[in-house]
């Protein structure tokens, strides 16, 4: 025991067991590290092989949704090292042949169907491509279904149910805009009684013809929808004043022929015999739709009371429009000057040939602009400003005018309204919900026409089938559900309500693989 | 002013007002409640980005996530640099690097998590990224039971106190003067050590059994020392006696043995793990910023 007690430091337990002589230290945890540092060095020169001498399909996030999936085997088709994706290798195949803006830029996003050019901001600190398309989520994943957040960072309006502001008609109580003394109720009940239809919508769908594709529907056309009642053999203009030195009137047919104006042809297939001559004062039946003695006579009072309108007086209704729809002004414009040219073409003199060349170059280099979607267009041109009224006309001459203007348009009059000696122009479509898309075939097999469409009262109306009381709605262009009734649908756990549900980005996406285009 | 010692030992005494459960799982209530505070924050910044924003790697909340899990990632590794540099006094002290490794490390995971969207990702890298992740901080998790627990065991279990890296010297102590013992003892004696009690103490032993109760797994493994004691003269059976206390002081070094292997070994499954996630985790903040 005593030679125990000198080889060790002490004894502990019960059976005296002995305490170390030194100090033990810990075994080591090296090897941890080093089989750590081991694995490490694998998996990095697995990744890293596969990332710069494979197709790195180990790096990628995921696997490339079906759209992209060709380019898998090549990064470098989408990714520039250290610049992210940037756009311009998307505009590779996505805008191959776009025009200047640009069919996926911000600038033509800021232009969809507004033609506004002051909306359109300078591309930089825009999101890219990817900030809003996100891939590598999976082979079947929708890229194109883009996120609300994405457009929320702009558009701060928050949920569609909770956020979304109420339409703009129905915010701020906008008058019905359609330009046409129109009664719905009235001309409902017609046609349920003249065609002998129980279903009111089928009276609907007797003027509102379907698009071919069923997402919407065609604009009311005279010819197609109103010619059959209106302005029938029987319609006649009321005695209207001849033009004399005594006053203010219109120009008969033999006076109109006579001055060989330009577009004045039409008076050579008149029929004389739809005039009436009564001393002073003459009147036309029948009267046509966009009848030419009516529009021309107008035109030609309006030149003298309004001598500096321009380019008005190439249309046939009034320039005031909205400013997206300019550009259906100048194509009327041009309409007018084609029909000048050619009455000029049965003139043999050199000099009208020589000219009329020139005009037609001139004409050519208009269409071309107008075939720009994005060459700005200046509606005020064509506008009839009542500021602009010759001064030298006294207010009793003024009045003249006014009676024979409102003589002359009486039968427009019962759908038109007529001002500044011009027929204001019909929307023939609502320009309503213009950046919204809606797909009426979609609708309609889960709701009827007027269970949305109730701001007039089509069905009280036909209930009653009173045509004695019915009021003019202006056409009822707005005749459309506050966003509430959009909502009752399009809310969480029922139809969808996102962003992309109504509102596209891309303003025609049907452009990237235009096959037309490529052949072009 | 107290003194290095002094603040030590008032994070290790046991605080009387606090539950035996809280006394023995949480060190800090300071951390805790801290932890708990930015676990709150985090889920409440994470619904509001599920409610007003785009929940993805990409979108600029899921890279605050991201990075804010990184910014963790990095200063949770900081601890095995203190553990390796315990003698520099100015880098601080070691507890607070344990409690940030800690605390850290489980809110790397959660930031990890929102990073991803609570999804599985879809990429080979960011797959294995996001299984290292848990698997990291689930073995961390599990070797903070193991310090809580095993100790614990161990106090109340066994009568023995044994260094680890010594159990090998002191089993072969045992052994010799168990068969030194022997040498003098009868027949039924050295039988009954050979075939009962030599196999016990011939080296260190591994016994799960300990894992579910220390005395249950002492007397399991006991040689039958009673049935030989009645058989043996007085003098034979005092040596009997000392036979068998060697045996159960083996059999308490064989519960050491057992229990701390355990408190050691789960770094095994923790720090090599640990060590190819940061080298993954800086492959993918490279693969970020180079597509």
């Amino acid at each position: 025991m005593q030679r125990d007690r000198f080889r060790h430091k002490g004894f502990f337990s019960r059976l005296q067991l002995p305490v170390a002589k030194k100090y033990v230290y810990p075994s080591s945890r090296n090897a941890m590290f080093f089989v750590g540092g081991i694995g490490a060095v694998l998996v990095l020169g697995l990744f890293s092989f596969n990332a710069f001498f494979q197709h790195g399909a180990l790096v990628s996030n995921g696997p490339l949704s079906s759209n992209h999936a060709a380019f898998g085997g090549d990064c470098s088709t989408c990714h520039t090292a250290f610049q992210n994706v940037t756009s311009d290798k998307c505009s590779v195949c996505h805008e191959k042949f776009g025009d200047e803006v640009g069919v996926h830029t911000f600038a033509s996003h800021y232009l969809y169907r507004s033609d506004d050019f002051t909306r359109v901001v300078p591309a930089a600190n825009e999101p890219a491509c990817f900030g809003c398309h996100t891939e590598h989520v999976g082979r079947d994943a929708p890229i194109t279904a883009v996120a609300d957040d994405n457009c929320l960072q702009c558009h701060g309006f928050g949920s569609f149910n909770t956020g979304h502001p109420e339409f703009d008609f129905a915010a701020d109580s906008l008058l019905d805009d359609g330009n046409l003394k129109f009664p719905h109720t009235l001309h409902v009940n017609q046609v349920r009684d003249r065609k002998d239809l129980v279903d009111i919508e089928q009276a609907c769908l007797y003027c509102h013809n379907a698009t071919p594709d069923g997402t919407g529907f065609q604009p009311i056309s005279f010819d197609r929808n109103c010619d059959t009642c209106h302005l029938t053999t029987s319609d006649a203009t009321p005695w209207v004043t001849v033009a004399s030195a005594e006053g203010p009137g219109v120009l008969t047919l033999e006076t109109l022929r006579a001055q060989q104006r330009p577009g004045s042809l039409w008076t050579y297939y008149t029929n004389p015999n739809e005039f009436q001559d009564r001393g002073g004062a003459v009147r036309k039946s029948p009267v046509y739709h966009r009848d030419p003695w009516v529009l021309e006579n107008l035109r030609r009072l309006r030149q003298i009371l309004y001598p500096s309108t321009g380019l008005a007086d190439l249309l046939r209704a009034s320039g005031d429009v909205d400013p997206r729809d300019v550009r259906s002004l100048y194509e009327e414009a041009v309409a007018t000057l084609d029909t000048y040219a050619e009455e000029l073409r049965s003139s043999p003199e050199r000099e009208v040939q020589q000219e009329l060349a020139e005009v037609e170059d001139l004409l050519d280099v208009v269409r071309r602009r107008l075939r720009d979607p994005y060459a700005p267009l200046d509606e005020t041109r064509f506008l009839v400003s009542p500021a602009a009224r010759d001064t030298s006309i006294s207010v009793e001459e003024g009045r003249a005018f006014e009676r024979v203007i409102d003589q002359l348009t009486q039968p427009c009059q019962k759908c038109h309204y007529v001002e500044e000696a011009t027929i204001v122009r019909v929307k023939a479509d609502q320009g309503n919900l213009i950046r919204a898309e809606f797909n009426h075939g979609a609708h309609i097999i889960q709701t009827r026409c007027l269970d949305c469409h109730s701001a007039i009262p089509i069905r009280q109306a036909a209930a009653t089938n009173t045509t004695a009381e019915w009021a003019e709605d202006n056409a009822g262009i707005q005749n459309l559900p506050s966003i509430a009734k959009c909502q009752t649908c399009h809310t969480d756990g029922k139809a969808s309500n996102t962003c992309v549900t109504c509102h596209l980005f891309h303003p025609d996406k049907s452009q990237h693989s235009n096959l037309l285009q490529y052949l072009e | 002013m107290k003194t290095a010692v002094q603040k030590t030992a008032i994070y290790q005494t046991k605080r009387p007002d606090a539950s035996r459960w809280s006394n023995k799982w949480v060190q800090s209530p300071l951390w805790f409640m801290g932890f708990g505070i930015a676990v709150a924050v985090c889920l409440v910044v994470f619904v509001l980005n599920a409610l007003f924003g785009r929940v993805h790697p990409s979108s600029p909340w899921g890279l605050g996530y991201g990075i804010a899990a990184a910014v963790l990632f990095v200063g949770v590794f900081f601890y095995g640099v203190k553990r390796r540099t315990m003698q520099v006094r100015a880098l601080g002290r070691a507890w607070y690097y344990l409690q940030f490794h800690v605390y850290g490390g489980t809110l790397f995971l959660l930031l990890a998590l929102m990073h991803v969207g609570f999804r599985v990702p879809h990429g080979v890298l960011t797959w294995w990224l996001w299984a290292l992740s848990i698997w990291v901080v689930a073995s961390g998790l599990l070797g903070i039971v193991l310090q809580k627990w095993i100790p614990t065991l161990l106090s109340t279990g066994v009568t023995t106190e044994v260094n680890y890296d010594r159990i090998p010297e002191l089993t072969d102590e045992i052994r010799e003067r168990a068969e030194k013992l022997v040498e003098t003892s009868d027949y039924a004696v050295r039988d009954f050590y050979r075939k009962d009690v030599a196999p016990v103490l011939a080296a260190p032993q591994f016994r799960p059994i300990y894992y579910l109760g220390i005395s249950g797994g002492l007397k399991g493994q006991t040689p039958p020392f009673r049935h030989l004691r009645a058989m043996l003269p007085t003098e034979e059976r005092a040596k009997l006696n000392e036979l068998e206390d060697l045996v159960g002081t083996k059999l308490e070094i064989d519960a050491h043995y057992t229990l701390q292997k355990a408190l050691r070994g789960w770094l095994y499954v923790h720090v090599p793990v640990s060590v190819v996630l940061a080298a993954l985790l800086g492959f993918h903040i490279f693969t970020v910023l180079y597509y």
